[in-house]
C-alpha cells in the first residue's frame, strides 16, 4: 500500500460520501419541489378517500407543513440513521417494504449479471476463435444488436416463445425457477453487450500488442496465446464495466419485473409512482444512489491493487480507466 | 473515402472493390429507414389510408395480409397505421431528450473544462450525482415529477442523459485546451471567450456528434420504455411503446407486439450504425 494509493482511496471515500449525500438532496428536490405538487394530489385525490382529518393526520405525520429545508433536514438525518420514514400510501415504515421485496429483485439482478457475464464471454471470446470471414463479423454485430432492442421486448418474446408456445414456464408462476432464467435473460441480454463491446475492444487491442507478436513468433498457437497472454489483460478491465452496468441492472429490473409480473423493486416503485408514495420513491432512488456509489468504490479502490500497470499520479489520480469518459465510449475508455 | 474511390478510376482488385461495397450498403440501408422514419412522422396520412383512431370492430384481431400488413388489433384498427401515426410523437420525443441532453450537458461540460478549478469541482460533483441514480429509475422520477405525458417523458429521458454529455464534453474540452493552437492563441492575446467560443467549442463538439446520434436511438429505447409502463400518453395515442404494451396483453396475436417491436428495432439499429459510421469517419 503505497502513499499514493492511500490518498487516492482517501479521497474516492470522500467524494463517494458526497455523491451519495448529494444524491438524496437531489432526489428530494426532484420529488417535492417541482410544479405538479404530488403530495396534495394524492391526499387530495378523492381516490384515496382520505377524510379532511386523516389528511392534517398525514400531513403532520410526514412533516408536509413544515418548510422544504426543514424537511430535507429532517429526512436527510433520517436518511444518515437508517430511517427511512413512513410510506404515504399503506402508512407503514419504508424500510420495511423494501425489505420484503428486496431479496426477489437481488435474485434477478444477479442472475441478469451472470447471463450477462456468461453471454459476454462467449460472443467475446468467439470473436477471436471464429474464421474472419464467417462467423466473427456476425459475432460482433451481437453488442450492437443488443443494444437496440428493449428489454421488455426481449421480454415479450422469451414470453411468446418459452411460455405460450413451448410451455416451458407459465406466466402466473413468476417466480419459479424457468420463469426466473428468463427473466434474467431479458435483464441480462442488453447488460451483455456493453461487457462484451469492451471485452472485444480489449482483446483486439492486446493482440495487436508487441508481446503478442512476439509470442506469435516463437509459435504459439491461437489457444494458448489467448488464455496464457491474452485473457487476463483483457479481462480485468471489465471490473469497471460490470460496476459501471449496476445501475442499468437496477433500472433494467424494474421494467423486467414489470413485464414478467415479478414482485421486487421494481413493482413496488411502479405502485409508488401511480400512487405517488413520494417517501418510497426517495428511499429507492437514493439506494439506488447509495448502490451504485459502493460497488462503483470498491472497483476503483480494487482496480489498482489487481492491475500494477495502472499507476496513480499523485493525489489528484482517479480512476485510471473511465474517470472523464462516457459510459457508451466504455470500448475505448477502458482500454488501458 | 469509399464513395471516393468507388468512383476514381484507379485498378482497385475486384474484392477491394466488393469490400467496399459491401460496408456501404448497410450504412445506405440505415439512413434509408431513417429517412422513412422522418417521412412517417412528417406525413403519416401518405403512407397508408386508413384510420389510426377509429376501428372497424368486425375486422379485429386479423392477421397480417397485404391488405393489413402489420394486421389488425383489438379494437380492428390497422396496426400499420398505428405504428405510422405514432413515428411522429416517438421520433420527435426522442429529439427533444436528445436536445435537452446535448444542450444541458455540453453547456456543464464545457465550463466545468474549460474553467477547471472551483466550477470543475461544482460541476463534476453534479454530474456525479446524475450518473449515480440509474438512468431509467432518474427518468421514472421525474416523469413522476412533472406528470405523465410523452413531452415530459422525453423531458425526462433528456435530464437522464445530461451526466453522459457533459462527463464526454468536459474531457474533449481538457484535451482540447491542452492542445498547441489553444496555448499559442492565449500567447497571441486571444480573450478567454473569444477561445472558448472559437477554438475549443467547435473543437471538443464534435466527438458529441456521434455520441448524440447514438443516444437519440437510446432515448427511442427509454421513452418506449416510459411508454411502455403507462408514463406517456395514454390511448388512443400510438407511441411505439404503448403500442406494444397494449399488445402484451394479446400474446396469442403475437404480431401485436412482433410488429411495432421490429420498427423500433430497425429504427434503433439504423441509428446506431450512423452513429458508428460517423465515428470512424470523424
Amino acid at each position: 500500500m503505497s502513499k499514493a494509493y492511500l490518498n487516492y482511496a482517501a479521497k474516492r471515500l470522500i467524494q463517494a460520501a458526497v455523491v451519495i449525500l448529494l444524491a438524496y438532496v437531489f432526489t428530494f428536490v426532484v420529488v417535492s419541489i417541482l410544479p405538479g405538487d404530488p403530495i396534495t394530489n394524492v391526499l387530495n385525490n378523492p381516490q384515496n378517500g382520505f377524510t379532511p382529518d386523516e389528511i392534517n393526520e398525514i400531513i403532520t405525520a410526514q412533516g408536509l407543513d413544515k418548510p422544504i429545508p426543514v424537511q430535507l433536514w429532517t429526512a436527510l438525518s433520517g436518511f444518515l440513521t437508517g430511517d427511512l420514514g413512513l410510506s404515504m400510501r399503506t402508512n407503514r415504515p419504508v424500510a420495511t417494504l423494501i425489505a420484503e421485496v428486496l431479496p426477489s429483485t437481488l435474485v434477478l439482478a444477479s442472475a441478469g449479471l451472470v447471463v450477462a457475464l456468461l453471454l459476454a464471454a462467449v460472443i467475446a471470446y468467439g470473436t477471436q476463435f471464429l474464421p474472419k470471414r464467417f462467423g466473427q463479423g456476425l459475432l460482433r454485430g451481437f453488442p450492437s444488436l443488443f443494444l437496440s432492442v428493449p428489454n421488455f421486448v426481449i421480454g415479450l418474446v422469451l414470453i411468446h416463445l418459452f411460455g405460450f408456445q413451448l410451455g416451458i414456464f407459465r406466466v402466473i408462476e413468476p417466480n419459479s425457477f424457468w420463469a426466473t432464467l428468463f427473466a434474467a435473460v431479458a435483464l441480462g441480454i442488453p447488460i451483455s453487450a456493453q461487457i462484451a463491446e469492451v471485452l472485444i475492444a480489449n482483446l483486439d487491442h492486446e493482440s495487436g500488442q508487441e508481446y503478442a507478436a512476439v509470442a506469435r513468433g516463437r509459435g504459439l498457437g491461437q489457444m494458448r496465446l489467448f488464455t496464457k497472454h491474452l485473457l487476463k489483460p483483457s479481462s480485468l478491465p471489465v471490473i469497471t464495466v460490470i460496476a459501471l452496468t449496476i445501475g442499468e441492472l437496477l433500472g433494467g429490473s424494474l421494467i423486467t419485473e414489470t413485464v414478467f409480473g415479478r414482485t421486487g423493486l421494481g413493482s413496488l416503485v411502479q405502485r409508488s409512482v401511480s400512487s405517488q408514495d413520494l417517501p418510497v420513491l426517495q428511499a429507492v432512488v437514493s439506494l439506488a444512489a447509495v448502490v451504485f456509489v459502493l460497488v462503483n468504490l470498491i472497483a476503483d479502490l480494487a482496480y489498482p491493487l489487481l492491475d500494477p500497470r495502472v499507476k496513480l499520479i499523485g493525489p489528484s489520480a482517479r480512476r485510471p480507466a473511465t474517470a472523464d469518459e462516457g459510459f457508451t465510449d466504455l470500448s475505448k475508455a477502458v482500454t488501458p | 473515402m469509399t464513395i471516393a474511390s468507388f468512383h476514381s478510376p484507379s485498378r482497385r482488385s475486384a474484392i477491394g472493390r466488393l469490400a467496399s461495397l459491401r460496408v456501404q450498403p448497410t450504412i445506405v440501408l440505415s439512413i434509408a429507414i431513417v429517412a422513412l422514419m422522418i417521412a412517417w412522422s412528417i406525413t403519416p396520412g401518405l403512407f397508408t389510408n386508413h384510420d389510426p383512431i377509429n376501428g372497424v370492430p368486425a375486422h379485429k384481431l386479423l392477421a397480417p395480409s397485404a391488405e393489413n400488413w402489420f394486421g389488425t388489433d383489438h379494437l380492428g384498427r390497422d396496426l400499420y397505421t398505428r405504428v405510422v401515426y405514432g413515428t411522429s410523437s416517438s421520433v420527435s420525443s426522442a429529439l427533444i431528450a436528445v436536445v435537452i441532453g446535448v444542450v444541458a450537458g455540453g453547456l456543464i461540460g464545457l465550463l466545468a473544462g474549460f474553467f477547471g478549478g472551483w466550477v470543475d469541482i461544482v460541476f463534476a460533483r453534479m454530474v456525479d450525482v446524475l450518473l449515480a441514480i440509474p438512468k431509467f429509475l432518474l427518468a421514472v422520477i421525474v416523469v413522476t415529477a412533472i406528470g405523465f405525458d410523452t413531452t415530459n417523458a422525453a423531458i425526462a429521458t433528456g435530464v437522464s442523459a445530461v451526466g453522459l454529455f457533459a462527463r464526454v464534453m468536459r474531457s474533449e474540452v481538457i484535451k482540447t485546451r491542452q492542445a498547441t493552437f489553444v496555448e499559442s492563441s492565449f500567447l497571441l492575446g486571444g480573450s478567454r471567450w473569444h477561445i472558448l467560443w472559437r477554438h475549443v467549442f467547435p473543437n471538443a463538439s464534435r466527438s458529441v456528434l456521434p455520441l448524440a446520434v447514438l443516444q437519440f436511438g437510446d432515448s427511442i429505447l427509454v421513452i418506449a420504455g416510459l411508454a411502455f409502463l403507462g408514463y406517456g400518453d395514454p390511448p388512443p395515442a400510438s407511441d411505439w411503446g404503448l403500442l406494444i404494451s397494449i399488445g402484451k396483453d394479446y400474446l396469442k396475436w403475437p404480431w401485436l407486439v412482433y410488429a411495432p417491436a421490429f420498427v423500433t428495432i430497425a429504427t434503433v439499429l439504423s441509428v446506431n450504425r450512423i452513429s458508428r459510421w460517423l465515428r470512424k469517419t470523424d
